[in-house]
């Protein structure tokens, strides 16, 4: 097992983890950035090929001259490195090469985890046809590859993350057949719009994608769902009921549906730190303090996976946890104001707030006992009300009753609906407990890496 | 139902197991359980039906088990799993496609021989084979064996069915089951045992202690001081693959057990310490244990190499310090039964079966009077409890 160490490791190479290693870095710590994927720049900075850059144009330049900044002030960044494990309250972290599973073991003084966020979904009937994509899949075609997903697309689901896809499909050629909000957040009360107005800057952006939507004559049907996608071996039609009760069906080719993100939280909760329930009510969020700091000492979260609210939330997020951390290991390096940043974070953290309040998740209780809910496993939610209902199952027993979460995804992407259809417990938010490895992990490594005698 | 004819304490196995039992013999029976059913050892063992002799001791295993003593046992156990999923009314993803114990070193193909002269005493076929021979029968084994034994006997059911299908069928003869329902008191009121809930209670002549690594602590709250280790061990999973393997295969100097489940994935395991005991929730898994096992696992079947690791978890048993089960009525305490240790997943039919005689006062199939738990009591094992 390779062994190396630093000061600091932050784990994450997106918004957070980026301008957190700056500031450490600066600061004149020695620090290693990790992240699985390729490239930096995280889920809103990330890289196109440089073909693409050539023929389109670099995709944000603001991420690329963030990445050069990173990597000039000294950072040790170790791409395509999965962060799967840790112990000792974050100073020891299990690495894997992602090409090769070598396996390899860092020793920190402190950690920050910027892992950001997973895409939530929920299931409907016909949701496992292909041709049925996250609104982040079809974005990432659209941008990273200049493909887009259909000819004919339905966007559906909840959340300001529907407006830039759907204008990312119509500028790579896409037709949008219907652009469904769940919730009535573009005719929001005199309250709402009152919190809004402190962030001039993000309602001028959703104001911007409304109006290119105009322009190419798509309208946004509030109030209005997805009731089920239908098709033999590819999404050809859509259902979708809408405000007034009734149901209509539009033919499509390519059906995007999500609910906003999840955070990734898996790593802060392997090590222990105190949770509380985030404000969907389903997910478990790690306790932090203004500067990520967790209950975990030495344990600092930034970004998505504390808690989402968005790039420029991100950013600041993970400068405060840097200067938390230069305090505590190079105070007399760390700077003495900070009141602009924390300023901006707390009004950010408004803005997140109401975005919240505008976007609330639809209700599992309407899911049919036929949809399939776990797709790694392929379990119903009848089989899993099913196993609830023998009275002796909660969450974890109703998993293993089921396999609901047990397979290659490890409930990462059903757990939260297995919790909600599971219902146990009202008062919090149940979870999947969080393990090693986090991800699956090529055994090649480990199965040679010990020759015993 | 409050007041049974037996109490039942702790949902695992055994639990399950004797709830069944005693109410196939037309005994009304309550189990009570602290969470879910099946979460503790029974939901985390390896599920491996050892009907060879499993000589080898787990990392850390100071004493090895007296397999000759314990082999008449795994012989009744093979009987008993034959007829299990009939007999329960469940499909429980039994297999018993045998298994492979292999050895690397001379002395190791000695032990082999060895055991497979006990084996043939106690009427279980084993055949020693060279590597050569294993090889043909399971080409994915290394050059590293040397010498392999090969019962057809060996097997696997499903940890997360073989319980709840127990449990369901114990229901349908007339057994209340309790979850989330721990025992906090038991007290001694004239002849019964009044077993306390919170506030709730139930009261019967007899109770049978099966909580696994808390078997010490339910038998404290009786006054009765019985010595058990509790441990913790690891095992790993990997992702689902064709099937490729059908055998069981397992190493006669080291802990090590390998098998692919019906579900396609394949599980390591063989005993390896988890990194921390807890004793509340979930232990904590190794790194070095989850590196040592699965080296060791891939010099004796390489092809490992290929798979991805998809999650390890650590579960808790509980040891004696002479390695070998318990089980009975503990001496001075009329009615109160104790069972656990050793193996108890591969012996659970046969220890359900044999309490339910021993409480009804019959013989058990195969005598078991040295594994009472009179050789486990503290020195200071109290009276009992009188309110
Ligand atoms: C497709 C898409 C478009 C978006 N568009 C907008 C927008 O227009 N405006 C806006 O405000 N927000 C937008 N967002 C949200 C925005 O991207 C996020 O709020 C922001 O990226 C959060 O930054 P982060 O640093 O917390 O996490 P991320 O950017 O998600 O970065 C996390 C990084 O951690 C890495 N990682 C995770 N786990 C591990 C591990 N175990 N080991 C190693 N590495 C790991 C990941 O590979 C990833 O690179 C968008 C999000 C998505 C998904
Ligand atoms: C990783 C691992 C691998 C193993 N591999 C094998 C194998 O391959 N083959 C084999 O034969 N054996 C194996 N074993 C051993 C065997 O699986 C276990 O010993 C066996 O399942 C224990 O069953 P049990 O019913 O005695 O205890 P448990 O399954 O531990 O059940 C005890 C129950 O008592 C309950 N309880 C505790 N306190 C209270 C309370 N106060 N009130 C009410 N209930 C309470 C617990 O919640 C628990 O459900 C393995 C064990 C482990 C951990």
């Amino acid at each position: 097992m390779a062994e190396s160490e630093a000061d600091v490791a932050v784990i994450g190479g997106g918004p957070a983890g980026l301008h957190a290693a700056l500031v450490l870095a600066r600061g004149g710590l020695s620090v290693v950035l990790l992240d699985e994927s390729d490239t930096l720049g995280g889920q809103y900075y990330k890289r196109r090929t440089d073909q693409l850059t050539a023929a389109f144009g670099d995709f944000r330049p603001r991420g690329t001259e963030l990445i050069h900044r990173v990597r000039a002030a000294g950072v040790v960044v170790r791409t395509g490195t999965l962060v799967w494990g840790a112990e000792d309250a974050g100073r020891t972290l299990f690495t894997s090469d992602v090409r090769t599973g070598a396996l390899g073991r860092i020793t920190t003084r402190a950690t920050l985890a910027a892992t950001g966020a997973y895409e939530r979904s929920l299931p409907f009937p016909g949701w496992t046809l292909p041709g049925v994509v996250t609104p982040g899949f079809a974005l990432h075609l659209a941008t990273m590859d200049r493909v887009p997903v259909g000819q004919r697309v339905v966007l559906a689901g909840t959340g300001p993350f529907l407006l830039p896809v759907a204008c990312a499909l119509l500028e790579v050629g896409a037709r949008i057949e219907a652009l469904v909000e769940l919730n009535h957040p573009y005719r929001p009360s005199t309250s709402a719009i009152g919190g809004a107005l402190r962030q001039p800057a993000r309602l001028a952006e959703a104001a911007r994608y409304l109006l290119t939507l105009a322009r190419h004559g798509v309208g946004v049907e509030q109030g209005a769902r997805v009731l089920a996608a239908h098709g033999d071996t590819q999404v050809t039609a859509v259902d979708i009921g809408q405000e007034d009760g009734g149901v209509r069906q539009l033919e499509t080719d390519a059906l995007c549906v999500g609910f906003g993100f999840r955070p990734s939280t898996e790593l802060p909760r392997l090590l222990g730190c105190d949770t509380r329930a985030d404000p969907t009510g389903t997910e478990q969020l790690p306790v932090v303090d203004a500067d990520g700091a967790t209950s975990v000492d030495g344990l600092y979260v930034a970004g998505d996976c504390a808690g989402i609210a968005g790039v420029h939330a991100a950013g600041v997020r993970g400068q405060l946890a840097a200067h938390a951390i230069l305090r505590r290991l190079a105070p007399e390096r760390a700077p003495v104001r900070l009141s602009g940043l924390r300023r901006r974070a707390r009004a950010l953290d408004r803005f997140a707030e109401l975005a919240d309040r505008l976007y609330p998740l639809p209700t599992t209780a309407d899911i049919p006992d036929a949809t399939q809910v776990c797709r790694c496993e392929g379990v119903s939610a009848g089989e899993i009300r099913e196993a609830a209902a023998t009275g002796w199952n909660d969450l974890h027993g109703t998993k293993a009753a089921t396999r609901a979460g047990m397979g290659p995804c490890q409930g990462r992407e059903c757990g939260h609906i297995v919790a909600a259809l599971t219902g146990r417990n009202e008062s919090w938010a149940e979870c999947f407990a969080a393990r090693m490895p986090i991800r699956p992990l090529p055994m090649a490594a480990t199965v040679e890496g010990q020759d015993v005698p | 139902m409050n007041q049974p004819d037996v109490i039942v304490i702790g949902a695992g196995i055994l639990g399950a197991s004797a709830a069944f039992h005693l109410a196939e013999r037309g005994y009304r029976v309550v189990v009570l359980e602290r969470g879910a059913p099946n979460r503790e050892g029974s939901g985390t063992t390896a599920g491996n039906l050892h009907i060879q002799a499993i000589h080898t001791r787990r990392p850390g295993q100071e004493v090895p088990v007296d397999s000759a003593r314990l082999l008449p046992l795994q012989r009744r156990a093979s009987d008993h799993w034959s007829q299990i999923e009939e007999r329960l009314g469940a499909d429980v993803e039994l297999r018993r496609g045998g298994g492979f114990m292999v050895a690397e070193t001379a002395v190791q193909e000695e032990e082999l021989r060895e055991k497979h002269e006990w084996e043939r005493k106690a009427g279980i076929p084993t055949e020693v084979l060279t590597g050569d021979e294993a090889r043909k029968q399971l080409p994915l084994l290394s050059d590293r064996v040397r010498a392999a034994s090969w019962c057809p006997l060996d097997g696997y059911a499903n940890p997360l069915l073989i319980t709840p299908a127990y449990l369901t069928a114990a229901r349908r003869l007339g057994v209340e089951v309790h979850a989330f329902t721990p025992v906090t008191g038991i007290q001694r009121v004239g002849g019964d045992y009044k077993v306390l809930s919170g506030e709730r209670s139930w009261t019967a002549p007899v109770v049978v202690n099966v909580a696994g690594p808390w078997i010490t602590e339910i038998s404290a709250l009786a006054g009765v001081g019985i010595q058990m280790s509790p441990v913790a061990i690891q095992m790993h999973v990997t992702v689902r693959v064709p099937p490729v393997m059908h055998h069981l295969v397992q190493h006669i100097g080291e802990g090590m057990s390998v098998k692919q489940v019906s579900a396609g994935n394949l599980l390591i395991g063989g005993g390896w310490p988890a990194a921390k005991l807890d004793m509340e929730g979930r232990s904590t898994v190794s790194v070095p244990s989850m590196a040592g096992n699965l080296a060791q696992a891939g010099r004796i079947l390489p092809f490992l190499g290929d798979l991805r690791l998809l999650r390890m978890w650590a579960g808790p048993l509980a040891a004696t310090p002479d390695e070998m089960p318990v089980i009975g009525e503990v001496p001075g305490h009329r009615g109160f039964f104790v069972a656990g240790g050793t193996y108890a997943f591969t012996l659970a039919p046969v220890w359900g079966d044999t309490l339910a005689r021993q409480i009804a006062g019959d013989p058990p199939a195969d005598p078991v009077d040295d594994l009472g738990p009179g050789r486990l009591l503290h020195d200071d094992a109290t009276t009992p409890v009188s309110p």
